[in-house]
């Protein structure tokens, strides 16, 4: 069978196809049609052609497969030193060898390239920090699942997630309607306890426009609720607008290249509309990558910037502390032992080391703040990056991975883990349900919410 | 009144009796009862796994599972649902306190009936990934009226007769006596008890207060309670009010056992849903752990009712 009717090389493009895909549970039919998906090795070789730069062909020449970049690797280091977990291994058995062949690999071969693009490596780029030739394989890695995607060979779950980009413009079922109404739904909520609260909808030339990962309308709206607080009580000038709201992109995990353009450029467009000063997204690491570093390149902006200065939630937090927009009270600083969870994706991958290291020193009681080791952009991913959180098939490998992050954190002591990240949050969340070690987990918003010194205007009368 | 009641169950043992008297005031009332239940907590990021909340299995969510508890559901509450055609069945996903509120917000529910907390922490899954119980966050943020039926005891088998109205005198505890009002009038020979506590329990009231002190604040409350609530009770007469001094969630424990009530109703004053202080933080969460009748928690969302 070339082509099956769930899995196959086509993109999701219609709602129904979505459902569709969406009704074969834990993507059984899904799997069993890819064991007969054709490979088509002349567009395999010829998109090859086509977008494999002289970056990616100069890398794979010039690895001396030294093995330097081995102890990097999160798994390299928690599956007993398997020489097949070795960073450079995984991506010259993969996408080295599909150029070699020039595109003439199998089933079987892209089977096995799926399981490494996917189970093997989160993208983290920390192999690529490590490499005294500068190869970063997190970026080949993300350059083969594009390949792979696009010959229908990506997880159940990744495939659905694009699809969601593509027909939701969300990484979640979550229409522009759901979105407003959870926020005026939250206004109602905390309006009589942070009097005025509300949520400022498409006003155009807001200081900030402030953009957000769909399962905060679908799942926990506090958290809209909290980053509402929060720019209220800075007194910012603050608006979200009604469409183009979503940062995230499960399309850049999935290496669904059209659906990333699509994605980043709803955000794009909404920039362009309201005109903002800045955009400010919520506390989400891939997020970050996919619109605020990437994306410019995905929707082709030649001076490779966003069309506004773009900020971290982190970033703007440690300007409001810094400024002191933001007050703390000192009395409600976090007085046990704590950690935080660096990002991949904007500390590693874009420099926001110091910035999460000011703010704890405004949160956190002298003393009670406890770095992990590793940390800063030497720190591990928290092994649930680059889509592994969501991919049933591979859930096992991805516990595994979990114990890099789990032996981290016990070496601390600290119980509070403070995540901000969504991928990081809910990576922490599975290995404590895993392996029980006895830690809560944090973003920032809920933290300051308690510390901070809320303005005379806002408290309720009675 | 209470048109629109929403039963949110886990289907087990702990909300039976939260449901028996869903059911008996959906009779009383001739209301709609949608019995909803949240069967799991997403979880794997983004992928389709659920926790059950009932086995704290993970298990991958489709439409064929979801019809297959909400046939147990109603397999469950088969006979209350034979008896009280007026009934629909709903299950979802999402923490549970989240999608109680935003079932209740989408369909206008007057009224929503809740069991107590399950107690057993290795069931509730959603416990262990945002802090706070599914009780406290409900009572805090709803925006109608919350009955709950904590204790098994806590039910009522022959209806409603004697009903304790507790206020500390917040807008919310106006509410509330509108809604005590209410349900009293609207009932053949029911008593209405109007009752306040005067906090005497330090940091509150400073270590001592003379008895001069408390019986003036004694005489205050009284007046304050003839001039605010026994002006509207105009034609009703069936009513008490007394004021004691205390703890006030413990007086007004050891009140309603006195009046033998049916129920309790009182206003809901708490800010913070406090992951350190579990549920014991305010006087409403001890008198629904504590209280041997069902108790109505009324919040300042909850609109006051058209007269």
């Amino acid at each position: 069978m070339p082509e099956g009717t769930l899995c196959n090389k086509q993109p999701i493009q219609t709602e129904e196809s979505l459902k569709t895909l969406l009704g074969d549970t834990s993507g059984v039919q899904y799997y069993k049609q890819m064991k007969e998906l054709d490979v088509d090795q002349d567009l395999l070789w010829s998109t090859i052609k086509k977008t494999c730069k002289s970056r990616i062909r100069t890398w794979l020449e010039i690895c001396a497969h030294c093995g330097m970049c081995a102890e990097s690797c999160l798994y390299y280091l928690v599956n007993n030193r398997d020489p097949k977990q070795v960073p450079a291994y995984k991506i010259q058995s993969t996408l080295g060898e599909i150029i070699k062949r020039k595109g003439k690999v199998d089933n079987d071969f892209m089977h096995m390239a799926m399981k490494t693009a996917w189970a093997k490596c989160t993208c983290c780029n920390r192999c690529g920090l490590y490499c005294p030739n500068g190869i970063d394989m997190g970026v080949m890695m993300s350059y083969l699942r594009g390949l792979l995607y696009a010959q229908g060979f990506v997880p159940w779950e990744l495939k659905i997630g694009a699809g969601m980009h593509r027909i939701y413009q969300a990484q979640m079922d979550v229409t522009n309607e759901d979105f407003v109404d959870t926020c005026e739904w939250m206004a109602e909520e905390y309006e009589e306890d942070y009097v005025g609260l509300h949520f400022p909808v498409d006003k155009e030339g807001a200081d900030i426009l402030y953009t957000i990962n769909a399962r905060e309308v679908k799942h926990y709206p506090e958290d809209l609720a909290e980053a509402a607080v929060l720019f209220h009580a800075a007194g910012e000038d603050w608006t979200i607008t009604s469409k183009g709201w979503e940062l995230t992109s499960l399309a850049m995990f999935a290496g669904d290249w059209e659906a990333c353009k699509i994605q980043v450029d709803s955000v794009y467009d909404a920039i362009e509309r309201l005109k903002p000063k800045r955009m400010i997204g919520t506390e989400c690491g891939h997020a970050h990558r996919a619109t605020v570093v990437e994306g410019p390149y995905w929707a082709g902006r030649e001076d490779g910037l966003p069309p506004v200065k773009c900020m971290h939630y982190v970033e703007w937090v440690a300007e409001a502390l810094r400024t002191g927009k933001l007050q703390i009270d000192p009395d409600k600083r976090i007085k046990e032992y704590c950690t935080l969870q660096d990002s991949c994706n904007y500390v590693r991958n874009h420099g926001l080391k110091k910035i999460t290291r000011e703010i704890m020193g405004y949160m956190v009681e002298p003393g009670y703040f406890i770095d992990m080791d590793p940390n800063e952009e030497h720190n591990f991913c928290c092994g649930g990056g680059g889509g592994f959180n969501g991919i049933g098939l591979y859930r096992k490998e991805r516990n595994i991975g979990l114990m890099a992050k789990r032996d981290q954190i016990l070496k601390t002591g600290a119980k509070l883990v403070i995540a901000p990240c969504h991928n990081c949050w809910d990576a922490i969340r599975d290995l404590e349900e895993e392996y029980k070690i006895g830690i809560r987990w944090s973003f920032l918003k809920p933290l300051l919410i308690k510390m901070i010194k809320i303005p005379e205007h806002m408290q309720p009368k009675e | 009144m209470f048109k629109n009641i929403l039963l949110a169950t886990s289907a087990t043992k702990a909300c039976d009796h939260a449901a028996r008297v869903a059911f008996e005031l959906a009779a009383r009332f001739q209301s709609h009862v949608a019995v909803f239940h949240v069967l799991g907590v997403p979880s794997r990021g983004f992928s389709q796994m659920i926790v059950d909340v009932r086995t704290g299995e993970s298990v991958p969510l489709d439409d064929d599972y979801k019809a297959w508890v909400t046939e147990e559901i109603k397999t469950y509450y088969e006979n209350q649902i034979k008896s009280h055609k007026d009934t629909e069945t709903n299950v979802a996903v999402g923490f549970p306190h989240r999608e109680i509120l935003r079932y209740a917000r989408d369909n206008k529910t007057d009224l929503i009936v809740m069991g107590g907390s399950t107690e057993d922490p290795d069931l509730s899954g959603y416990k262990k990934i945002m802090a706070g119980t599914t009780l406290q966050r409900i009572t805090k943020s709803a925006q109608c009226p919350v009955l709950i039926v904590n204790r098994p005891a806590a039910s009522f088998w022959g209806g409603i007769s004697s009903i304790v109205f507790g206020t500390d005198f917040s807008k919310a505890s106006d509410v509330s006596f509108q809604y005590a009002k209410k349900i009293a009038t609207s009932i053949d020979d029911a008593e209405l008890h109007m009752f306040h506590s005067v906090d005497i329990s330090s940091p509150h009231a400073g270590l001592s207060l003379s008895q001069e002190e408390i019986e003036d604040q004694l005489r205050e409350a009284r007046a304050k309670m003839r001039k605010r609530y026994v002006s509207q009770l105009k034609g009703f007469n069936n009513y008490s009010i007394d004021v004691w001094e205390g703890l006030p969630y413990v007086e007004i424990v050891k009140y309603a056992r006195e009046k033998q009530a049916d129920l309790i109703i009182m206003s809901h004053q708490a800010r913070d849903v406090s992951p350190d202080k579990e549920r014991l933080g305010s006087n409403m969460e001890q008198v629904i752990m504590r209280a041997t009748c069902p108790v109505i928690s009324i919040n300042k969302h909850t609109s006051a009712l058209n007269n």
